[in-house]
């Protein structure tokens, strides 16, 4: 588990506020309250690692909206929603909306806690596929307009002489250029390079 | 009575001047008025009459003058052609050969030459200046000369006369400014060989115009040559009159002037016309002679218009006196006239006078009669007029052929014709259709057999018809009229459709009772019931009675008092399956009791069920509130339920992790843990107990539901003095909702708008309730109240449970109506109104184009 993961409360009601924090303090992981929706995205930045406990019910900007704001704002921050008993079927529009789990009140505390360990899990994840994404990214990045054909026609399965005749070159150059490709993106088999190229063109898709 | 006369003054003067005097008068005065009209017509027509003949005239001179000239040229050629062709002359030639390159001069001869005859021979006749021998080249070979006058310098050498032509020719041509005549004739030797040309030439001058004219010229008529060209005269036969050179415009002032073309003489290089010049003053003095002439014809007209006329105007006047010594002797013998006869005076207008006395008295005379006998007349006219006007009947008479002779008003009236129209028609064809007409027609034929008849057989019902084909029924009675010479029929009509369909209205009413769905009966003063319809054999059976029978006791007592105070008494009878409603009314005159019922039986069910859904409205809205009250309670309490379990778990972890464990105080915050779960758990119960009832959603309109909820509270809204306005869409507003639950929303809205409506004076009450499509896909509902609406601070807190500003309000109607709301995937909000008042908006998601939401 990352030691800078953070967990964001947020919820109007102070009691609650506190006391979530007092528990969730316990295991270590460090927790920020805040009174409102919009006390919150002042604060926050996509950068931070964390996820976000939320009461759906508050007033001013409510829980389903602080959601529908992420999605506007590609915000991939997990978000597990506090209810009252009285609001199951609010609950499942927010899950519905991308929230990760939702726990009634008054709640178990192991219950809470596993969930909170899942989210920052995730969070995690998220995080290191993004990271693995940027590094491939980054490698593109290096490759020349031609490497960048060749290395395309390679993961396409087309053989050597196929793209010395399509590119109008010899195989010998196609050859070089293979080389090159396989160096710059540091791939150590052409199965390698084709999982990159799979995820970095899923990631951009995305 | 003779009336006196009234004549004109002016005239006066007139009638005192005998009629001779005053034909003489006459006669004069249309003389000269003769004389003038004359005067002013005669001479006019003279002048353009004398002008044409004038005009005639002077052409006529023209040619004649002109003729004498011709001929007078005709001479000069003749006298050539002689001397050309004369022996002297080709004996001369016979040697002579003239050569063609030679420069001899012309001989000159001043006496008469070798080559021409003795001068006796031609010189009466011409006059020529000089005498030429040219030869063939048209070279002066040789000149006589007769007078003083030089030979023209052009004519001295080669001329260029036209001598290819080969006979004689006369020429005007202008010489030296001069008009000349030349003539020329082929000149031959005795031996036949042409030589050359003879020419004769002439001045035309005075002497040559002179001698053309031969002293013809009479009266001053002068002739001369004028230059077309320039219009200007070139010579003349009197050069003291018309000198040489004068121009046409100037001479024309003297002359008239008629000029004239020389068409024979072609060769002429000049353009000369040949003109006749008449003096004015002669033309002037036959002008004279003719108007003095015309005069004295218009004087003998005159003259003898006067003296005819005045001779029979005489003859006239003297008749006349004749005629009226008998009149007056006439008019003293047999009219007693007591104006004596004017003797003196204009005898036409005596006569006039006296006839104009004479027709005033036969007039008067005859008004007096006409008077007296008019009178008379009008009286029975009138008489008859008023009785045939004011009929209420159709009065017709009809002749004994059928035909209509006289149409009353009230006729005009009832059949629609016009008097005019319908006179001279005939009666039976206007008045009855073919099914009426021969019943009208036997009716006759019963009339004229038989004289004398009782009145009352003599009316008759038939159908006629008016104009535009209405039909309808008539009384008619028929009265035959023996005028002196001819037989008539007054035919009396009388319009009964009224009166059949008053019986026709008597019978229909009498039967309105029988139609009637509800029941009605009538009881006498006993109780017998007289009548009963149809729809009373419910009623009948439940009071085990029949018709013509007596009713039971309790409602025989009830029918006795009713009629003992004269009241209506309403009752309700409840029978097997029907509920009926009754009346009784009294009619105390007649001492019957009218009874009428009406089936309620439908009203009460309605009533009934109206009441179960109000109650059940009721019922709902209770156990919801319950249940609301409940789920706000819940999470009310989960919050500090919550953050105590929290605070509780959050020790133990801590106390766990710090290993300072301390078993009691462990145990302490489990309890404390255990005992907010079981709370939580309570609460959760109490929600699931109240909540079970599952919500039935169905599809409905949401217009139909305000108007439903209205009803509901119509009855408090009258009582507030609000009168709940609908301003709905116009389109039905489909909504898949839980409609008791909504109706429960809208209650509590409407039941706050109302009770802050109280709060204000009763006149600036106002609720609206509006429903809108939004976009096509939600609906709008807005209460609006004129109230004094929401403060700020308890605005942001409205939605709040147990939150209230009534005192008697517990603060749950607005947080169960958001939660149902929400229930249905919807929004309610609150707001200000800019003019005062809140404003409720619940926005619902449409069902329309949707199946499931």
């Amino acid at each position: 588990m990352n030691s800078n993961a953070t967990v964001f409360v947020v919820d109007d009601d102070s009691a609650m506020r506190n006391s979530l924090k007092w528990l969730i303090e316990t295991v270590g992981i460090r927790v920020e309250t805040f009174a409102s929706a919009e006390e919150f995205i002042k604060s926050y930045y996509p950068g931070r690692a964390g996820c976000l406990l939320l009461d759906v019910r508050m007033p001013g900007m409510s829980g389903l909206e602080l959601q529908e704001y992420f999605v506007r704002e590609n915000i991939h921050i997990p978000v597990i929603i506090i209810t009252g008993h009285g609001d199951v079927p609010m609950s499942v529009r927010a899950m519905k909306a991308g929230a990760v789990d939702f726990i009634e009140k008054p709640f178990n505390d192991e219950q809470l806690l596993e969930s909170i360990r899942s989210a920052l899990e995730i969070d995690q994840d998220q995080r290191s596929i993004q990271a693995e994404r940027a590094e491939i990214a980054a490698r593109l990045a290096q490759l020349t307009p031609r490497e960048h054909e060749v290395m395309e026609m390679v993961t396409n399965g087309k053989a050597n002489k196929e793209i010395a005749s399509a590119l109008g070159v010899s195989a010998k150059t196609v050859e070089a250029h293979r080389a090159r490709v396989m160096e710059k993106m540091e791939a150590s088999s052409l199965a390698g390079l084709v999982k990159m190229v799979i995820a970095a063109n899923l990631y951009s898709d995305h | 009575m003779p009336l006196p006369l009234k004549r004109p003054q002016k005239l006066s003067l007139l009638r005192r001047i005998p009629m001779p005097l005053m034909s003489i008068m006459i006669g004069l005065f249309c003389g000269l008025v003769v004389w003038g009209m004359l005067d002013q017509v005669q001479p006019r027509a003279l002048r353009s009459i004398f002008a044409e003949e004038m005009k005639t005239r002077l052409d006529q001179q023209a040619r004649e003058t002109l003729i004498r000239f011709d001929n007078y040229v005709l001479a000069h050629t003749s006298t050539a052609r002689l001397l050309a062709n004369h022996r002297q002359l080709a004996n001369y030639l016979e040697p002579v050969y003239w050569f063609k390159g030679d420069k001899d001069q012309p001989r000159q001869y001043r006496s008469t030459p070798p080559w021409l005859p003795g001068s006796t021979l031609w010189q009466s006749l011409i006059r020529p200046s000089h005498i030429l021998l040219l030869d063939s080249d048209g070279r002066t070979r040789e000149i006589y000369q007769l007078g003083e006058r030089p030979l023209p310098v052009e004519l001295a050498g080669t001329n260029e006369l036209p001598l290819s032509e080969r006979r004689v020719q006369a020429n005007l041509t202008s010489l030296g400014d001069r008009p000349y005549l030349l003539v020329s004739e082929t000149a031959e030797d005795a031996t036949g060989t042409e030589m050359g040309f003879l020419m004769l030439v002439a001045p035309i001058d005075e002497q040559f115009l002179a001698a053309s004219q031969q002293g013809v010229s009479s009266n001053g008529v002068l002739v001369g040559i004028l230059e077309a060209d320039e219009q200007r005269f070139l010579a003349s036969s009197d050069q003291s009159r018309l000198p040489p050179q004068r121009r046409l415009s100037e001479v024309e002032a003297d002359f008239l002037v008629t000029a004239q073309s020389f068409s024979e003489y072609e060769g002429s290089t000049l353009n000369l016309q040949f003109a006749t010049l008449v003096p004015h003053s002669v033309v002037e003095a036959i002008r004279d002679r003719v108007a003095s002439l015309e005069r004295r014809q218009r004087l003998v007209a005159a003259f003898t218009f006067v003296s005819v006329f005045t001779l029979v105007f005489f003859l006239l006047s003297e008749r006349l006196n004749k005629i009226l010594q008998r009149i007056s002797r006439f008019s003293q013998r047999a009219l007693g006239s007591k104006q004596p006869v004017i003797e003196r005076g204009n005898q036409l207008f005596v006569l006039e006078d006296w006839i104009h006395q004479f027709i005033q008295l036969v007039k008067d005379t005859r008004e007096e009669m006409r008077q007296q006998h008019e009178s008379e007349m009008h009286e029975s006219e009138m008489l008859k007029q008023a009785i045939m006007e004011t009929a209420l009947d159709s009065i017709i008479t009809i002749d004994r052929q059928g035909v209509i002779i006289e149409f009353n008003p009230t006729a005009e009236q009832t059949f629609g014709h016009h008097r005019q129209e319908a006179l001279g028609k005939v009666f039976a064809d206007l008045i009855f259709n073919d099914e009426s007409r021969p019943q009208f027609n036997r009716l006759m034929a019963d009339v004229l057999s038989s004289r004398d008849r009782h009145p009352d057989e003599m009316r008759h019902e038939l159908t006629a018809i008016k104009r535009g084909g209405g039909v309808f029924p008539v009384e008619l009675a028929i009265k035959p009229i023996r005028l002196k010479n001819r037989l008539a029929f007054t035919i009396y009509m009388h319009d009964i459709s009224n009166r059949r369909r008053i019986e026709l209205e008597i019978r229909s009413l009498a039967k309105f009772a029988s139609e009637s769905p509800s029941p009605i009966l009538r009881v006498n003063r006993r109780g017998v019931i007289l009548y009963a319809n149809n729809a009373s054999d419910q009623l009948l059976s439940y009071w085990g009675c029949e018709r013509a029978q007596t009713l039971p006791l309790y409602w025989r007592n009830r029918v006795t008092e009713i009629l003992a105070n004269g009241r209506d008494w309403q009752t309700q009878v409840i029978g097997a399956t029907q509920v009926y409603s009754l009346l009784l009314t009294p009619v105390v005159d007649l001492g019957y009791v009218n009874i009428y019922g009406r089936d309620i039986t439908a009203e009460r069910e309605a009533e009934r069920q109206a009441r179960e859904h109000q109650q059940e409205l009721i019922h709902v809205s209770r156990l919801s509130t319950m249940g609301e009250m409940a789920t706000g309670l819940a999470h009310e309490l989960n919050q500090p339920l919550s953050a105590i379990a929290n605070y509780a778990n959050g020790s133990v972890r801590r106390l766990q992790s710090s290993g300072r464990e301390s078993e009691d105080i462990l145990y302490a915050l489990g309890q404390i843990t255990a005992q907010a779960d079981r709370a939580g758990e309570i609460i959760k119960r109490l929600r699931a107990l109240v909540g079970k009832q599952t919500p039935v959603r169905r599809i409905a309109d949401i217009n139909d539901v305000v108007r439903e909820v209205c009803s509901f509270v119509e009855f408090e809204a009258r009582k507030a003095g609000v009168v709940i306005e609908q301003d709905f869409s116009i389109s039905s507003l489909p909504v898949k909702i839980d409609v008791v639950q909504i109706e429960q929303v809208l209650l509590n809205l409407i039941r706050n708008a109302l009770d802050a409506l109280l709060e204000i004076p009763e006149d600036e009450r106002n609720l609206v309730i509006q429903t809108r499509c939004q976009d096509g896909e939600r609906v709008l509902l807005r209460v609006l109240d004129t109230g004094p609406g929401i403060q700020d601070k308890d605005m942001s807190r409205l939605f709040e449970p147990f939150y209230t500003t009534k005192e008697s309000g517990m603060g749950m109607g607005l947080i169960i109506s958001r939660t149902i709301i929400e229930d249905h995937n919807g929004t309610i909000t609150a707001e200000q109104r800019a003019a005062g008042g809140t404003c409720f908006s619940i926005v619902l998601p449409s069902n329309r184009n949707r199946d499931e939401q």
